[in-house]
């Protein structure tokens, strides 16, 4: 099945956030205290029950105010780094249209993939159980758009065939992120700005340690191992253990073959 | 005369043993959540949560019977000499079965490089196991480093376990009998520790 992806363009939004609202209603969520930080944006990052956000991020141009918008959420990565470190097979899955759910049942609460993650999406609930935006691959399945895009008032979420959705985009002058990286990302950006001003890695990637975890270290793991193995086996019968002398022979419980 | 020379306290042994038992429960646990081949082993343990659990109270123990048996014998490892260096030299003889008389002291210098290999991961071990005991407690960075060395130490740990097990046994036949009922054989000391078998005994032979 052809790759399908959100496509999210950040000049659209108005930071209505009836996406929050819409994700919310479809996914049971409860709401979280808003806290006055000075700024609009609220709650100040992801949360348990809060799967996608609009941030609101406050910028001077020419003297004057100005916000840009960009709804927060789990990118659904090509080359994930969430599944990449999940010990627990099926806790967390890619679906055939590409996106990336979970299931508590299965969930161990390692939170590796809190560590794993390039963008610090999946947050854990009270219960020690993954939780992010999965795309709502329950009404993906089912043929309808996701609860977010659903409710999108001015068409800044889109949701669709991932290639159809890069094709058009090109048409509209923006600033495409994430068509490329981590192996195209399953929730892309149009941005007017750079990515650095939405607070957007320029070239996001998995973190160079997880990389070094289960790339490097892990199979270097699976050769040291064998390799210490082969190395001792093969020591014992070429050069062979080294036994006291054997003057002292009232003291031999090794059985009767000698060397030396 | 006893045909023994005794090597290691009733301590000595009971330290080494916990350890040993809690590398073993470590390894285990350790493995579920390292590769999902040994996924399974959790079922060891009564399920992922109890295995992880049980991870980190053996770590406790191997952490502090470490730092134990590291310092009760700091002062047979930590120091080397001249036989030391030869010792490295000739590999300590174990590339070749022509016999190498190279005088040693209760430690020859690999099981002296060994026991400092071991106190290091298992500091690295215990640090950055803490880091990660809650994986969201401590800053992103720290955590993500702190899961790569435990995995590196882990992994060094693994291949000198392998080495240490052979050597301690079949390797070097009587080996053993010291950490198991604390003393070895005559013949054994004077291969082996020659320096510390004069020391202890007081033969000149």
């Amino acid at each position: 099945m052809a790759r399908k992806a959100f496509m999210i363009d950040s000049s659209r939004c108005t930071a209505c956030r009836s996406c929050q609202v819409a994700c919310k209603q479809w996914n049971k969520l409860p709401a979280d205290a808003a806290i006055n930080w000075g700024s609009y944006e609220n709650p100040p990052s992801l949360t348990a029950h809060l799967y996608n956000k609009i941030e609101f991020i406050e910028k001077e141009q020419d003297g004057k105010f100005k916000w840009l918008f960009l709804n927060q959420r789990c990118l659904h990565c090509g080359e994930a780094g969430c599944l990449k470190v999940c010990p627990s097979t099926g806790a967390l899955f890619r679906t055939e249209e590409g996106l990336i759910g979970f299931n508590k049942d299965k969930c161990i609460s390692c939170k590796y993939c809190v560590n794993g993650c390039p963008f610090d999406v999946p947050r854990y609930d009270a219960q020690g159980k993954i939780t992010k935006c999965h795309g709502c691959i329950d009404r993906v399945a089912a043929g309808l758009q996701p609860a977010c895009v659903k409710a999108c008032p001015t068409g800044s979420l889109k949701f669709g065939d991932r290639d159809k959705l890069i094709s058009e985009a090109e048409l509209t002058g923006l600033k495409l992120y994430g068509d490329k990286a981590l192996s195209g990302l399953g929730a892309m950006y149009l941005l007017e700005e750079k990515p650095q001003e939405y607070r957007l890695a320029e070239n996001p990637n998995i973190p160079q340690s997880i990389f070094l975890w289960k790339d490097v270290i892990k199979p270097l793991g699976i050769l040291g191992f064998w390799g210490a193995i082969g190395a001792v086996m093969l020591h014992y019968v070429t050069v062979g253990p080294k036994r006291p002398d054997e003057d002292d022979s009232s003291n031999q419980n090794q059985g009767g073959e000698k060397h030396e | 005369m006893s045909n023994y020379v005794k090597r290691f306290s009733a301590f000595d042994r009971v330290v080494h043993w916990v350890l040993a038992v809690a590398f073993f429960v470590l390894l285990f646990s350790g493995l579920a959540l390292f590769a999902h081949t040994f996924f399974n082993y959790f079922d060891f343990f009564g399920g992922p949560q109890q295995g992880i659990l049980a991870h980190k109270i053996a770590g406790i123990f191997f952490l502090i019977t470490s730092v134990l048996l590291f310092f009760t014998q700091i002062k047979d490892t930590c120091r080397f000499d001249a036989d030391d260096a030869k010792w490295f030299g000739a590999f300590g003889g174990y590339l070749s079965r022509s016999k190498i008389d190279i005088p040693q002291g209760k430690f020859n210098a690999g099981q002296k490089l060994y026991a400092i290999f071991a106190i290091i991961a298992a500091t690295v071990l215990g640090l950055t196991g803490y880091v990660i005991w809650d994986p969201t407690a401590m800053e992103r960075g720290l955590t993500q480093w702190s899961l790569m060395l435990h995995g590196l130490f882990f992994v060094l740990i693994i291949v000198g376990a392998v080495i240490h097990i052979y050597l301690a046994t079949i390797g070097n036949p009587g080996t053993a009998e010291g950490m198991l009922w604390g003393r070895v054989r005559r013949v054994w000391a004077k291969k082996h520790a020659s320096k510390w078998y004069k020391e202890v005994t007081g033969d000149s032979d």
